[in-house]
This record gives structure tokens, sequence and C-alpha cells, in this order.
């Protein structure tokens, strides 16, 4: 155990001069696709670039909550895929990601929060996901520790419990997608960085890292924060983004007192606790775009105080760390999943904003289908591009908020 | 993270009073242009999302109320007088 450093997912692979994809991103999406491409569709000359080392972005950085309770018909059969595909994944992989199905349950602080609950626990239920909405009562009876008083300065009226919703290990989860797509013969090259994306006659030829060329007819762009700034830089496409900072922080440790994910629209504040007994919480984006990584004492502060709020037994507390990551926000919340457009062979998957740690393993598994026949599933069609320029958005937000000059 | 921003009549003052208005994309399409879906969706919707010096635009929401651009560093969050200058 203490012997060697030997990583799971094998030693430093060569560079070779030829791959048959080549994946820029370490993420979650990167790997899964990588994983999936090398283990269902037989591809196992698959190259995943990564300019840093695998999950130092969003992959990392998120607060490892998933769920299938999101608002459209677009966006629901595949986050309930996802759900269901943590378990399988587990097996698969023969990898522990510590999927912990706790639930998640939603607060609701008005009529109106409570109406809009309803519309969304409805279209859930269409799709065969379990959810249902709860009165206060219930609420008490989930989270004893929640204040259903009238004390609070937006008293709980009710809210959605999503029993099939819960937390997975989100380190594990990069862990056990890099070893399993090395064992299928992906290489894996950290420190390198993709400097250019080479076309001819409308096709993907190859990519330059600073590592050397690689000649490749399939690129994906699965670059998180960063794809929307790679497109623009190196194939001159502009994406609908906003790149906005999110912050999350932990407390110390405490005895186990919160039993499910709990999350207030009202007070943009959202809570679980680990295993370990810290409670994760999060949820602020900055109202600018920035690439920094910082928190802000602004953000600390409210944080504080929304708990306190409604979970009052938290005051008092200690924030033991903070962190933040990167997300890449599009105007209606919903990802950017295109492929040989403009360019044959460039795939693109990005705009995760909020959803990309939840979305990952089944985005991957059909980004490989597609990348595998050119073919796009009938799951991702509804997220290509075009629907930008064809008024298409979707409606994933209840309500409009500040995210980006879009909105 | 900090910002501060310095609004042409107010003076600098803390970033949270401003409200981020996107990215300089130059004039609005004129009535013709804007009948082209794409022209419109790329004015409206498009970001080369830099890391580094870009001109934006910023709105005084909680002061005066005004409009301007600055050109900001989006890797250090902080205001530059112009492209390429240092940090003011």
């Amino acid at each position: 155990m203490f012997g060697r450093k030997k990583p799971l997912w094998g030693e430093k692979p060569p560079l070779s001069s030829g791959y048959d994809a080549v994946i820029i991103g370490g993420g979650l999406h990167g790997l899964a696709t990588a994983y999936f491409l090398a283990a269902r569709h037989n591809m196992k000359n698959i190259a995943v670039i990564e300019k840093r080392y695998i999950g130092f972005g969003g992959a990392g950085r998120n607060t490892a909550i998933v769920r299938a309770n999101q608002r459209t018909q677009e966006n629901l059969p595949l986050y309930k895929e996802g759900l269901e595909l943590w378990p399988v994944l587990t097996k698969e992989l023969d990898f522990n990601l510590m999927f912990y199905n706790c639930g998640n349950l939603n607060l609701a602080h008005s009529e109106a929060a409570l109406k809009a609950m309803r519309l969304q626990t409805a279209s859930a239920q269409f799709h065969g996901i379990d959810i249902r909405l709860v009165d206060r009562k219930e609420c008490k009876e989930l989270i004893p520790c929640l204040d259903i008083s009238d004390r609070p300065r937006y008293p709980v009226y009710g809210g959605m419990f999503h029993p099939a919703g819960g937390i997975v290990r989100h380190d594990a989860v990069v862990w056990g997608l890099a070893k399993g797509a090395a064992k299928h013969g992906v290489h894996i090259h950290q420190g390198t960085q993709v400097t250019a994306i080479n076309t001819d006659k409308g096709r993907i030829t190859s990519v330059d890292t600073d590592k050397g060329k690689i000649n490749t007819p399939r690129v994906l762009n699965a670059a998180g924060a960063y794809s929307a700034a790679l497109s623009w830089h190196m194939l001159g496409i502009k994406l609908p983004i906003s790149v906005l900072t999110i912050q999350a922080m932990v407390t110390q440790p405490l005895k186990p007192l919160l039993d499910h994910v709990v999350s207030s629209g009202m007070y943009h504040c959202y809570a679980n606790q680990t295993l370990k007994g810290e409670i994760a919480t999060g949820a602020h984006m900055d109202p600018w775009p920035n690439y920094t990584n910082q928190n802000s004492a602004h953000y600390i502060k409210h944080q504080a105080e929304a708990l306190g709020e409604f979970l009052p037994c938290l005051r008092g507390v200690k924030f033991m760390r903070c962190w933040a990551g990167l997300a890449d926000m599009t105007p209606d919340m919903a990802p950017i999943i295109d492929g040989n457009d403009p360019f044959q062979g460039y795939y693109t998957d990005c705009g995760w904003g909020y959803f990309g740690f939840k979305s990952s393993i089944v985005t991957g598994k059909y980004m490989a289908e597609y990348m595998a026949s050119g073919q796009c599933p009938d799951m991702l069609k509804p997220f290509n591009m075009r629907r930008f320029e064809n008024h298409r958005l979707m409606g994933e937000t209840a309500a409009l908020v500040n995210y980006s000059p879009d909105n | 993270m900090s910002l501060t921003i310095t609004c042409p009549l107010c003076g600098n003052r803390n970033g949270y009073e401003f409200r981020f208005g996107g990215e300089d994309k130059g004039p609005r399409p004129g009535d013709t242009e804007m009948s082209d879906p794409k022209i419109w969706c790329d004015y409206v919707h498009m970001n080369e999302c830099k890391a580094g010096i870009q001109k934006e635009w910023w709105c005084h929401k909680d002061g005066c109320g005004t409009w301007f651009c600055i050109n900001r560093d989006t890797l250090k969050n902080n205001q530059r007088s112009r492209e390429g200058d240092s940090e003011i």
C-alpha cells in the first residue's frame, strides 16, 4: 500500500502519432466517453488529452449531487437514465463509486413555488421518475432539524421529494472511469495541452499538442468551462456560453443530522451531509464571468445566513474549507451537444452549467455511440447548437435568474 | 473574489453594485440584418469567453444607472484601462 506510487490508470503512455479519436478534457464527460468508446464500441485507439490532471476541473469541484428532477421533456429522460446508471457502472467498473441513494428534498417557500413544483413533479412522474410533492409536516419528518415554523424570513410551505436522487463520490467516478478506460487501452495524457485543431476541406485531420502532433479523424471538445474559449480560438466557432465561478464549502464534521440532500431555491442554497459528517453546501455563482476559481466573503456570509435560517441547528458551526469551480452556463441551462457540424468529425459536449456531474455517465454513453456511428442518438438530438438560431431554447429554469447577460 | 469597477460618473465602486451586461459585440445589428436569425443569434447569444482581457458592458445598477464599457481581465478579475495596459 505504501510502495511506489502507481496510478490506477497505468503508467504514462507514449503519445502516438495517430488515434481513432482524440478527446480534449480529462474530466468526467471526456473520460466517460473514452470509456464507453473502448468498452462498448471496440474503439481501442483513443487518447484523452488533459492540460492539468484528470479531475482537476469541474469533475473534482462539484458538490456530488445526482438527481433526475429536471423540468423539461428533453432533459428528464436523460437524467433518469443517468441516475439508473450509477449502480450499473459501480458493478461494471468494479470500483466503489459510493452512490448514496439518500433522496433530494427541494423546499418551496411560497404558493407560487409549490405550483411550479406541482408541474415539475407531474412532468417527472410522466417519465416514470420517483418523485412526489410533500407538505410542510412531511418535510419535517424527512429532515427533523428543519425549521418549519413561521420564524424564518421565508417559511417552508412544502416541498418536492425525489427519493431516487442522492450523492456519489465524484473523485471515485474519475478514478474508476480512468482505470476502466485504461484497462481497455485508452491512453490518458495528463499535463498535455492541445494547441491547435487542424481541419482540411471541412474535416478534422489532426490535433497539435505541446508534446507533438496527433493525426485523428475525430475530436471531442469536452473541455468543460474552457470549451467555449477553445472552440473560438481553435476553430472560430462561438458558443452561447458564459463561464461563471460557482462556490461551495463544507463545515466541520458533525454527528449525523441530515439524511437527505436539501435545497432551497428561495435561499439559493443546497446542503447535504457527507459520510464524514461535514455539511457540504453551495449554489452561488458569481454574477460576472471569470476564470478565477476564487471564493468571496460575500457568498460565504450568504451561505452561513441561509443555512442558519432553515437549519437553525447549524448556527455557529464553522466552515472548514471552501473552493470554487467553473460552470459553463447556456441561456437555457441545457447543454450543447453536437457533432459533425460545422466540421466532419468534430464533436462538442459542453455548456453543462449546474448539471455536468449528474449527466456525465449517461452522456458519455450516448456520446460514444454518436462518435462511433456518426449518427446522433435520439436522446441527444434536442441539445444541438442550432436550437439557438431557431429560437427553440429549452425552459429548464422555472424562473430566469441573473446568471448572465442573457436573462 | 473581489472586483472594483470604475463608473465614469461615480468613480471606483464595489463590483457588486454593478450588473454585468455582456461582452462588447459592436453595434446592434440594423433592422434588415436583424431579420437574419443567424446574425441576431450571434449578437444576442454567442460569446468569445476570452480567458484574458476583454471589452465588456456594465451597468451601475445600484448607483447612477449608467451603461458603459470597460476592459477586464477575466483571469484575474481586475479592470484594465486598455487592452495590454497594466491594472488600474
